[in-house]
């Protein structure tokens, strides 16, 4: 394949971005079927950004959209699908990759609390890139498709449970999103602290529901604090809010990590975690959301 | 929702004229692609006359699909949003604001969020992607999911049109090495 200049790297980028003006797109689409190298840079760019696609959620279209296409490829009459021996196929792998432990009978063992403490740590230093990408969408709403017509627009499944915190914990009219997420799977739960109604809100997104006879529980880890305090059971309704954010300074809350662990139905009896975290996040300050997209 | 490998194997059939197969591959990925040029047009009857074409050149290119560059749903989706960024540079009279009355539609989309797995190249892209400036990460996500052209994007970030131009192409360029691809 011959060099290609960066200028024409970035036009096939921004074209497979979908930047370019249709003059420019014409122009790229020139290139293309003319120079087969081109072309490959530009499908390359296509299939490497495309991958974003995954995070749009699905729209189911009209049926006449399918008679329209039957029509225009030429043929008339349905015909019944013929039954179709497909390859052999393990099965797809379904739902987020969670780390998830059986909780421990008794967790009164200081030694492995502090060990299990180390390992939440070390799952809080991860929060990564990954996550601030995803704040960045949920900012511009790629999880919430309020853009779309009425009618269209998925069905809520989110559970949404408001719970009065104490005032003063961040400066108002900031918005604090914490992504609450397991290794290798999408957000879970979203934490949002609004600083203007003080309102602290737990979003069920992507979490299983929890299993019988246990809880989801959300607590708050700081360095600053010898172990993890909760924040209450997040479940159908029942957010139990405790007196804990109105004790901290804002410094704590805003830069503490988040976790939800599995416990027992209604919450831990003794106020430790009994399980490792299932989901962490931490706190990213983020715009409140835009009105309208410029047009 | 089929495997990658049930897909290649429909689009194969696809590529020989195969009418049944095709009928298969638009049951499995019609909602998929209509939730992204729908994101991108705003208005059902655009997106609705958009993935119509694009399915029709999904049937006409099927023999042209590389599974060795992309996977099916990559390639599917890239040709309809294609179209859709075509429609919306094109037709720039068209005021995607006047969203039709009452869209009659019998909306049953799963969960965006629900029961998800991130691909390993989805992840790796993000991670990249999220190593850039957070404005410059909402750039780029306006950019490829709203379909969002430079003037639009300068709008939004109240700043000049050529410095989003230097921007997008910093950034691609920065996600570019980031990834540690030649091309």
């Amino acid at each position: 394949m011959m060099a290609y200049s960066e200028d024409h790297i970035a036009l096939a980028a921004e074209y497979a971005l979908g930047t370019l003006d249709a003059d420019e797109r014409a122009q790229v689409e020139t290139m293309m079927a003319i120079d087969n190298d081109f072309t490959v840079i530009v499908q390359a760019w296509e299939f490497r950004l495309g991958v974003l696609n995954q995070m749009v959620g699905s729209v189911e279209p009209r049926p006449v959209v399918w008679e329209n296409i039957k029509a225009a490829i030429g043929r008339s009459e349905p015909q019944a699908p013929a039954p179709l021996v497909l390859p052999e196929e393990p099965p797809p792998p379904v739902g987020p990759v969670v780390v998830q432990q059986a909780p421990v009978a008794d967790g009164s063992n200081v030694i492995q609390l502090s060990n299990r403490f180390r390992r939440w740590r070390s799952i809080a230093m991860a929060a990564s890139a990954i996550a601030a990408v995803l704040v960045a969408m949920l900012s511009i709403e790629v999880y919430q498709p309020d853009l779309l017509p009425e009618g269209l627009r998925p069905k809520p499944r989110t559970q949404v449970v408001e719970v009065k915190t104490p005032a003063a914990v961040v400066a108002p009219s900031a918005q604090y999103v914490a992504l609450l997420q397991g290794q290798g799977g999408g957000p879970a739960f979203i934490l949002t602290v609004d600083g203007a109604t003080k309102n602290f809100t737990v979003r069920k997104v992507g979490a299983p529901a929890a299993e019988p006879g246990k809880s989801y529980e959300l607590w708050l880890i700081s360095d600053k604090l010898p172990r993890p305090r909760s924040l209450g059971v997040i479940g159908g309704g029942d957010f139990t809010a405790r007196p804990v954010l109105s004790s901290y300074a804002s410094d704590v809350v805003n830069a503490a990590t988040y976790a939800v662990t599995v416990e027992q139905a209604g919450g831990s009896p003794d106020g430790n975690p009994h399980s490792s975290p299932v989901y962490t996040g931490k706190l990213i300050e983020t715009v409140p959301p835009s009105s309208q997209p410029p047009r | 929702m089929l495997t990658p490998a049930e897909l290649v194997w429909l689009i194969a059939a696809v590529a020989k004229g195969d009418e049944a197969a095709f009928e298969r591959l638009y049951a499995a990925t019609r909602a998929k692609l209509f939730g992204v040029v729908l994101r991108i047009l705003r208005r059902q009857d655009v997106a609705e006359e958009v993935i119509q074409e694009a399915y029709v050149k999904i049937w006409n290119s099927a023999g042209q699909f590389n599974p060795g560059l992309s996977s099916p749903i990559t390639w599917m989706a890239s040709i309809a949003r294609n179209r859709a960024i075509d429609v919306v540079r094109k037709r720039s009279e068209l005021s995607l604001e006047d969203e039709p009355a009452a869209a009659e539609v019998a909306a049953d989309s799963p969960d965006p969020l629900a029961r998800r797995e991130m691909t390993e190249e989805l992840k790796r892209l993000l991670e990249c992607v999220g190593r850039l400036e957070p404005d410059r990460q909402k750039l780029v996500l306006l950019a490829y999911y709203n379909g969002w052209s430079r003037e639009q994007l300068a709008q939004k970030f109240a700043t000049p049109v050529n410095t989003v131009k230097t921007w997008l192409r910093r950034s691609l360029l920065d996600i570019r090495e980031c990834l540690g691809l030649g091309s």
